[in-house]
């Protein structure tokens, strides 16, 4: 271990003089390696970056992989039914969509649609009607009363509004930020506990609003009581809510209110899904209108990053051929210019090990030299670009420079200094003693 | 007593393209510790060759070579590196110094061949020890360019005695010095001797070999003693 420590110092020394000795060559070498490096760096980053925007939210929105997925139409007695199965149950939570307003009642909701309060939407004439689009595309008829009567904007918000018949978190992992998530161990309260997303909650810090609630199809309009927020990757505002507490509400039966009920469960949960099915079968609904599936998106998606990411760096690959070819050229012409050097180091003990390992020591230093310069001009151009971009993409607002980008840049570069290094070192350390007798 | 190095029917053979050549064919010699020996000899009669042999730079073909009474003839390159490193000092007729380096760096490469390790301030005594035997200390930090062929070839003597060898083996060190310049040197070399440095010099110059202890001559890969007063 301390002869290979003071070899490993040995080369290091010898490396360094040597690099000191021949700086135009080393700096030549590094142009060469230059853009293979920062290829490498640049593909990991943006790979990073990939996944940072396409996998930061996708188990909140979508659901953790494995869990199974399950749709029920609102239709007959369906979601009544639905309710009843699921009720007092952990391993299946069926969910309930519908949208409501909050605030001040007859005008016009600061974000009509329910979109972000950032982005506000358009109103618009559309195929004979007026339509409300927000800035997602989505577009919304308003209805022909509105129209006429155009009220103003005012004090109230419009958002999602989903109840749930148990805990979600299993399934959807939300984050909560502050407050308390909702509890389902009680019985219902006539005042709604919702607790509101991230985007929500920076509406009612904004505006200040009264504390009414209009939820479409309800029977009356209740008043809610916010008890917590939570980070749920949406980027509308949303509240959650007890479905039992939505349902006091508006009822079931109302036909179209929610359209359909969602199901999520673990996959142990088959009885379930059985039980659902027979009494949905027995209220005169055809196989046909209920289907599930197990979510797998996390994992296609990050299997096509992986491909597009293994693509590309092959790409950059051979980029950091070329330069590999470089440093080698560089290599092979100094170590023919150095054969007395090596002759001679050789004559006082050196051994055949440490020449290959002064070679070996130049060309990866050379090559985490140039790696540090890449991984500085790539982290450089990234600050740039996130600023510039920043309005147009908000993934890019909050990003900084990965540090799996940093270690493939390294990486590359020693590798690259390896390959490039390996047949100049195997020369020097076959040079005959003999060379220093004959000169 | 025993012999720094004892030689004994030592053959070498030169196997190049045509038919192969005998360059030593029993050799028999023997260096004691503060003895010093002068090689002389026609061009091409081997006395590189012999040399080589002695650093362990290459291997014989036949004979026996003892380094302190031990059998090194068939030595693996790995335990010969580390022996030369610790037993043998080289000086060449050309200098061989790496002009990007200071003198006294040229000096440390003999330190700084991974065997053992020295830290900075040992190797930096050691080094300045060197120089300041061949009396060029205050040079020690001017590089090649600046210093004068004597001047140069007195670092390449102090490289050879940084690790305080127990052989010194000159091949022609005064070759490409003046008369003025190479008596100097030849000086430096044979003061060694009196620190139990056994010296194996080969010489052209007669006046050279006469003020070492012992002269041979190598004539037809054979070792002859040459009838000459020495010591002067």
């Amino acid at each position: 271990m301390r002869r290979f420590s003071g070899r490993l110092r040995s080369a290091l020394i010898i490396g360094i003089q040597g690099i000191r000795a021949r700086k135009t060559r080393t700096l030549l070498s590094i142009v060469s390696l230059f853009l293979g490096v920062l290829a490498v760096v640049v593909v990991q980053a943006g790979a990073e970056a990939a996944n940072k925007a396409a996998l930061a939210n996708i188990e909140l929105m979508m659901g953790k992989d494995g869990t199974v997925q399950m749709w029920v139409p609102d239709e007959k007695h369906a979601l009544s039914l639905t309710l009843d199965t699921l009720k007092g149950r952990t391993d299946a939570v069926g969910t309930l969509g519908t949208s409501a307003t909050i605030g001040e009642p007859g005008v016009n909701p600061v974000n009509p649609g329910g979109g972000p309060f950032d982005q506000p939407g358009e109103y618009g004439p559309m195929g004979g009607g007026q339509f409300y689009c927000d800035t997602r595309g989505y577009c919304k008829e308003v209805p022909q009363q509105q129209q006429a009567e155009q009220p103003p904007v005012g004090a109230a918000i419009e958002l999602g509004l989903t109840g749930f018949t148990g805990d979600i978190r299993p399934f959807r992992p939300y984050k909560l930020t502050s407050g308390k998530w909702l509890d389902f161990s009680g019985p219902p309260s006539l005042a709604p506990r919702i607790v509101v997303n991230k985007v929500a909650a920076k509406g009612f810090a904004r505006y200040q609003i009264p504390a009414e609630m209009r939820i479409r199809g309800a029977i009356a309009n209740p008043t809610p009581h916010i008890i917590g927020v939570v980070d749920d990757g949406q980027d509308r505002p949303m509240a959650y809510v007890r479905a039992d507490e939505l349902t006091n509400w508006v009822p079931t039966t109302t036909a179209g209110t929610f359209g359909g009920m969602e199901i999520l469960r673990t996959q142990e949960a088959t009885d379930v899904e059985q039980i659902l099915k027979r009494r949905l079968l027995a209220d005169g609904l055809t196989n046909d209108q209920f289907s599930s599936m197990v979510i797998q998106s996390k994992k296609e998606i990050e299997g096509q990053l992986a491909m597009f990411r293994l693509i590309f760096l092959g790409i950059a690959g051979l980029v950091l051929l070329i330069g590999v070819a470089g440093i080698l050229n560089v290599g092979l012409a100094t170590v023919g210019e150095r054969v007395e050097e090596f002759a001679l180091r050789r004559a006082v003990g050196t051994p055949r090990s440490l020449l290959a390992g002064i070679v070996l020591a130049e060309t990866l230093l050379t090559g985490l030299f140039t790696a540090a310069a890449a991984i500085g001009v790539a982290s450089l151009c990234l600050k740039i670009v996130s600023r510039v971009l920043a309005g147009r993409a908000a993934f890019l607002a909050d990003m900084e420079f990965p540090w799996q980008a940093g270690v493939a840049g390294i990486l590359a570069g020693l590798i690259a200094g390896l390959l490039g290094g390996l047949i100049p070192a195997i020369r020097a350390a076959r040079i005959p003693i003999a060379t220093v007798m004959r000169a | 007593m025993t012999a720094l190095i004892e030689l004994s029917g030592v053959t070498k053979t030169l196997k190049g393209q045509q038919e192969p050549r005998t360059i030593l064919s029993g050799v028999d010699l023997s260096v004691h510790a503060g003895e010093s020996v002068a090689v002389l000899g026609r061009s091409g009669s081997g006395k590189s060759t012999l040399l080589s042999l002695i650093g362990l730079f290459d291997r014989p073909d036949g004979g026996q070579y003892l380094l302190n009474g031990k059998d090194i003839t068939k030595l693996r390159e790995r335990r010969a590196a580390a022996l030369r490193s610790a037993e043998f000092g080289f000086v060449f007729q050309r200098f061989f110094l790496l002009k990007h380096l200071t003198a006294a760096q040229n000096v440390a490469m003999a330190l700084v061949n991974g065997q053992g390790w020295l830290p900075r301030r040992h190797r930096k005594a050691r080094v300045m020890a060197a120089l300041e035997q061949v009396g060029i200390a205050h040079l020690a930090k001017h590089r090649p360019a600046r210093l004068s062929g004597g001047e140069q070839q007195r670092v390449a003597v102090a490289r050879a005695l940084v690790r305080q060898p127990k052989v010194l083996l000159a091949d022609e060190p005064t070759g490409a010095l003046d008369t003025e310049t190479g008596n100097l040197v030849i000086e430096v070399l044979h003061a060694t001797t009196e620190m139990g440095c056994g010296l194996v010099l080969v010489t052209h110059d007669w006046d050279h070999a006469r003020r070492m202890g012992r002269v041979v001559r190598l004539s037809d890969g054979v070792l002859h003693p040459e009838d000459v007063e020495v010591g002067v």
